[in-house]
């Protein structure tokens, strides 16, 4: 414990250098400022931001993406609370009550719900990612191939079956994604897969070149499609935050400790993000809320929830991109692409290598929130201003942030190529309401699904069964399938239910 | 028209209704079908290039064509599955939704605030411009310098995007593009492109009066 609480105050200090200070403010407006915009999510922030990380110290890089993260889930709720326009999917839950209480004179209670919900929500997940990493961390260190490969299919499933849209159209995305991985010279023969005697194919795609493409270009080529309509913003006059009083927090408090376990443990699930979180604790709350009757009607419990939640996924998803090196989401699949750009693998290892920039990170998330809610007391107004730029401009920087950030990867047009393919294939995907989040945690995670599958089989001669009987696999295994499962599970008691209420009425 | 006959056509018409609106469903239908036709053809090909793939094989070892045959019959599967669905059981069964997509419709359901939102207009015109502006300007950057061809496709990304504002159209190309160009080429690092002669001497002034070498 000792020796965790003297490496976070290193990493304390690393964040509080003058020039890393500098860069997590920054990280935090830029996260607010995208948060807000309707137009611009937080992961294609995140996204946009990497190529300017490319010269920079490896930590200011990693404290510039975390800080841009953290803040990220925050500020949509300003908008969403004010105007009715979500900056976020994350914040449309903060419609229902959020707005409501604003509409009531409360504008200001709301904004004050909100900050406390995050400040909550950030602090409780970053001190359980502190505890809890270095421990996962030693027991990853036993994991062996089947292992990763089961806690790798477990994230895959829980990304198809706890997303929105229909299960088959996740699939058929994640499907393509671990297929665009396997693009390139395979690791074990050296054969060429995919690659249709184009040179630059036998290094691969690059999972960012993807993630520009689908989330940044092809939002835009959507947005314009629909003419760049924004949404007409109510006039708001003073714009203030009233923070709760000391009873009026204790009144919620099963509500803050609910929703902010629950977007621990969402955050920790490879896959599911901020979004997840935050609707799965509105609905939780919903369900076994004291004042559940009244939810929607403009009460704090609707507000902390999905703010909580949601502000608390971020810490929850650190946990597995550092122990495991695998990504929880998309923003921390941009981390670790900015780890590996700079040569550092995040992974069971990562605490005796590296552990100074670990802790720095962990760090910049706990001045991060500290930062964050300061700016969102203070300057709330002067923030949502950016909603008066015209979307148009602001969509002419983000498809030029693309296509400067697929350039500077390699220095190659080709990537440019890709991600402009990429970019209308992520337009194509939301034409036909296919999720684009499988498609690039599937390009992510394939690479390392597929090593550890071929390694398995190599190793127990193409004996598959090895990834259930295992002790720890097979759970993991087990759970991944009845992850993958429910929602059929969940539809055919609906129908179930559908067709006796029929019954009932004939 | 006459009486009888207008009281025969619109007999014929509403004879008629119940097969216009048949085939009006089974269009619609079918125009769902084609994403996962072609998804489930384009697996198909590739199925049939990994087939192919060319490798020396070891004994006892799975080559490196079983991985992605694996995923390409997956997603073969899976397009079939929604085909079939979509041509017999679309009617009687919904799709299976993810758990989140079951959250937001409760919960739309009970505030009705989605729902309320009207539904976005369609500019078809403006995407094709759109995207085909962004491959030109890709097409076009390596030869036209990056200051050039990013200005330009500044301007023409706002216009097509209906903005008529002129002054802040020029502003916003020309000096966005020198910060761009500023940041990256400066502080960041890359080199971008440069473009041929004589647009290479834009490009070539420009770094000499901001100091990048």
């Amino acid at each position: 414990m000792e020796g965790v609480l003297a490496n976070l105050a290193v990493g304390f200090a690393h964040v509080f250098e003058p020039v890393n200070l500098l860069v997590l403010v920054v990280g935090i407006v830029l996260g607010l400022l995208v948060a807000v915009l309707p137009g611009l999510t937080l992961v294609m922030g995140v996204v946009l931001a990497l190529p300017f990380t490319y010269s920079m110290d490896v930590t200011a890089a990693i404290i510039l993406l975390t800080a841009m993260y953290v803040s990220g889930t925050y500020a949509g709720a300003w908008t969403s609370i004010l105007f009715h326009v979500p900056g976020e999917p994350i914040d449309v839950p903060l419609l229902w009550d959020g707005y409501a209480m604003a509409r009531k004179g409360k504008a200001a209670e709301a904004l004050g719900w909100t900050l406390i919900a995050a400040f909550f929500g950030g602090m409780v997940a970053a001190v359980v990612m502190v505890l809890l990493s270095q421990p996962i961390a030693r027991v990853a260190l036993t994991f062996s191939t089947p292992e990763y490969f089961a806690i790798i299919f477990f994230g895959l499933a829980s990304v198809v079956s706890l997303g929105g849209g229909s299960l088959a159209n996740a699939l058929i995305s994640l499907f393509a994604g671990l297929l665009i991985a396997t693009v390139g010279v395979d690791d074990t023969y050296g054969a060429y897969r995919f690659t249709f005697n184009i040179p630059i194919l036998s290094d691969g795609i690059d999972y960012l070149v993807v993630m520009v493409g689908a989330y940044g270009l092809g939002e835009v080529f959507v947005r314009l499609e629909q003419g760049f309509t924004s949404a007409q913003l109510e006039a708001i006059g003073r714009i203030s935050t009233k923070l709760p009083g000391l009873r009026e927090i204790l009144a919620v408090k099963s509500t803050f400790l609910r929703s902010g376990l629950a977007g621990i443990l969402i955050g920790i699930v490879p896959g599911a993000g901020a979004t997840v979180a935050s609707f799965l604790s509105y609905g939780m709350e919903g369900q076994y809320g004291r004042r559940r009757a009244q939810m929607g009607s403009g009460i704090a419990e609707g507000i902390v929830a999905p703010q909580t939640a949601a502000t608390a996924s971020v810490g929850g998803a650190i946990i597995p991109l550092v122990t495991l090196g695998i990504p929880g989401s998309g923003a921390t699949a941009i981390i670790l692409g900015a780890f590996l750009l700079h040569g550092l693998q995040p992974g069971p290892q990562v605490f005796q290598t590296s552990a100074n920039i670990v802790y720095a990170m962990f760090a910049s998330v706990f001045a991060g929130i500290v930062v964050m809610c300061v700016i969102g007391y203070f300057a709330t107004k002067p923030m949502v201003k950016v909603l008066d730029l015209p979307e148009v401009i602001v969509s002419a920087y983000v498809v030029m942030l693309c296509l400067l950030g697929a350039f500077a990867a390699r220095n190659n047009i080709t990537d440019v190529w890709l991600m402009v393919i990429f970019g209308i294939l992520g337009y194509l995907f939301e034409r036909f309401r296919f999720p684009i989040t499988p498609l690039v945690l599937g390009v992510i995670l394939g690479p390392l699904a597929e090593t550890n599958f071929m390694t398995t089989m190599i190793s127990f001669n193409n004996d598959w069964t090895v990834f259930f009987t295992r002790p720890l696999a097979g759970p993991i295994m087990l759970v991944g399938i009845l992850t993958l499962l429910y929602p059929l599970f969940r539809h055919l008691r609906r129908q179930a239910k559908m067709r006796g209420s029929r019954d009932i009425a004939l | 028209m006459t009486g009888p006959a207008r009281r025969a056509f619109r007999a014929v018409r509403s004879d008629s209704r119940p097969c216009a609106k048949k085939a009006a469903v089974t269009n619609a239908r079918l125009s769902k079908i084609v994403p996962y036709a072609v998804a489930g053809a384009a697996a198909g090909y590739l199925y049939y290039v990994a087939a192919n793939i060319d490798y020396h094989a070891r004994a006892g070892v799975l080559g490196p064509d079983f991985w992605p045959k694996l995923i390409l019959a997956l997603t073969i599967a899976a397009c079939a599955y929604e085909i079939v669905r979509l041509l017999f059981f679309a009617g009687r069964d919904g799709e299976v939704g993810g758990v989140l997509e079951e959250v937001v419709e409760d919960s739309a359901g009970k505030h009705g605030e989605i729902e309320a939102r009207p539904a976005a207009v369609s500019h078809p015109l403006l995407l094709a411009l759109g995207m085909a502006a962004t491959l030109v300007y890709v097409a076009a950057v390596q030869k036209l310098g990056f200051f050039l061809a990013t200005a330009l496709y500044f301007a023409l990304f706002m216009v097509i995007g209906r903005y008529r504002r002129w002054g802040v159209i020029a502003a916003v190309s020309l000096l966005g593009t020198l910060l761009l160009m500023f940041i990256f080429m400066k502080l960041v690092y890359v080199s971008l492109p440069i473009g041929v002669e004589p647009f290479s001497r834009v490009t070539f002034l420009l770094m000499q009066l901001m100091g990048i070498r």
